[in-house]
């Protein structure tokens, strides 16, 4: 039976290489950075363009489609996820690494119907690793598949995480509570790429056992997400499973009602996040974390 | 007029590339991992296998020249710099990254004479990317020069740092106590590789303004040392005087500004030195 979203997903691929290349154009060019939230809140021009040009191509072919894009929310535009087929963009996912030339650079689109997530692409360009999804069909980069790490004892585990881009006392107070509980287990180790996209690609591609964050945002997790779990990992919130939680369902085939999801634990609109290999190893993270909750991604803009 | 030390370095090039070789091979095998001064201190076979071969290699054709090497170290070999040419080597830096097979592992060689670093090569293996420095001659990665960033605002700076593989309370409060004041001044972000040769490599290419540890030992640093000052870099100690390789405690920046400005955010802690005599 044909994939009724084949071609949205060829696009998807070809329109994260291209904008690969522009991002690394760019980085031989002027690199000028503006804030936005927060003066370690960075946007460029390059952000902008590339997600333009993302968004003009997908009009061009896919006219009904629908969009939620860093940038475009940032104007003004509505961040509320429908059951139309919604493209989800990062157009460059890790800006500060861009502005200083650190090498872990992603574009990242996710395409959710029906508020799942259809099919993910993540492009890490510098390295010119494309990294892609599609549910109940596996995870790849360059074409090889992905597995998550076997690792179960947390003792033998490197977690990826991230400081964020709030440097409010509060929500740094809290992330480094979280970090000196994960690190004091003792695990491994701990790292981060410094974008959340490829954070979970390292997930999928089991080089660590699992990355968690509060901070994120929709358009940082939904390619991820997919990715994450067609690699035979989980997802879930960052204080666990709620209590109506399906907890027998497979990540990638399960539907929750009213949240975007890949995985059915975790609501990619709340800001926080855990991608693992298994759920041992996240319920286990679940315990350390300090948990807050940013304002939701698709709560009404203040007046 | 003819460099003595070019065809000592020269070997070291070649024989820090067979070793990343060797790594990659290993890393489609069994990476069994033992542990060494603390659970999270992990070594394994491949990096012992390692450090023989660039040790057999040199002293067949270098038979007057010593060595300090993280693995002999362990095994009970001194520790102690001499004015001796002296091959100071890291055969796998980054090994918890190997383990996990997390992109960034290095084979570092650092080579001293009189007490001074004459040249140092960086090869990390899984990028394929060797980095070189030759005293006075710049700093290179595959050929092309290096350079540090110019940004002296460290407020547009990203600072890589390390937990390093201390969970001794203490040691774990004042790493964080540090971490908190520098992302607080604030800085773009903080990232860490997992390998401190790599840390400074990412200076010294321009990519971080800063790296910064405390923990580290010589043969983490011996060989990014250099790379970092040819390529316009500085080292400095975390309180503010002189580096010294043997005292597990290292500044490398793209300039005096910024490693100041460090200096005034670290929680300072002594770990014991590298050349410190082992306890009775």
């Amino acid at each position: 039976m044909a994939d009724q979203w084949q071609s949205s997903m060829d696009h998807a691929v070809a329109i994260a290489r291209r904008a690969g290349e522009v991002v690394r154009e760019a980085l031989l060019d002027d690199r000028a950075v503006m804030t936005k939230s927060s003066s370690v809140d960075l946007v460029t021009q390059t952000d902008q363009k590339v997600e333009q040009l993302i968004i003009q191509s997908v009009k061009e072919k896919f006219p009904t489609h629908r969009f939620i894009g860093e940038e475009s929310v940032a104007a003004g535009e509505s961040c509320v996820l429908t059951d139309c087929p919604t493209w989800i963009i990062d157009p460059i996912d890790g800006t500060t690494n861009f502005v200083h030339a650190f090498p872990f650079v992603a574009v990242s689109i996710g395409f959710s119907v029906n508020k799942q997530v259809e099919f993910g692409v993540v492009y890490s360009c510098l390295e010119d690793k494309m990294f892609t999804a599609r549910r109940g069909k596996g995870a790849f980069c360059n074409g090889q598949p992905l597995e998550v790490s076997e690792q179960k004892d947390i003792q033998q585990s490197i977690v990826a995480t991230e400081f964020g881009s709030s440097r409010a006392p509060e929500a740094v107070d809290r992330i480094f509570c979280s970090l000196k509980n994960v690190l004091s287990i003792p695990v491994h180790g701990l790292r981060g790429a410094g974008t959340a996209a490829i954070n979970m690609c390292l997930v999928a591609s089991g080089c660590v056992e699992a990355y968690y964050e509060i901070g994120i945002h929709v358009w940082d997790v939904a390619a991820g997400s997919l990715i994450v779990c067609e690699a035979g990992g989980v997802l879930m919130d960052v204080e666990g499973n709620g209590p109506d939680a399906n907890t027998s369902c497979l990540p990638a085939r399960c539907v929750s009602d009213g949240c975007l999801c890949a995985g059915g634990e975790v609501d990619l609109m709340s800001r926080r996040i855990i991608a693992a290999n298994s759920r041992t190893i996240a319920e286990r993270l679940v315990r350390e974390i300090a948990p807050f909750r940013p304002p939701r991604d698709d709560a009404p803009p203040p007046n």
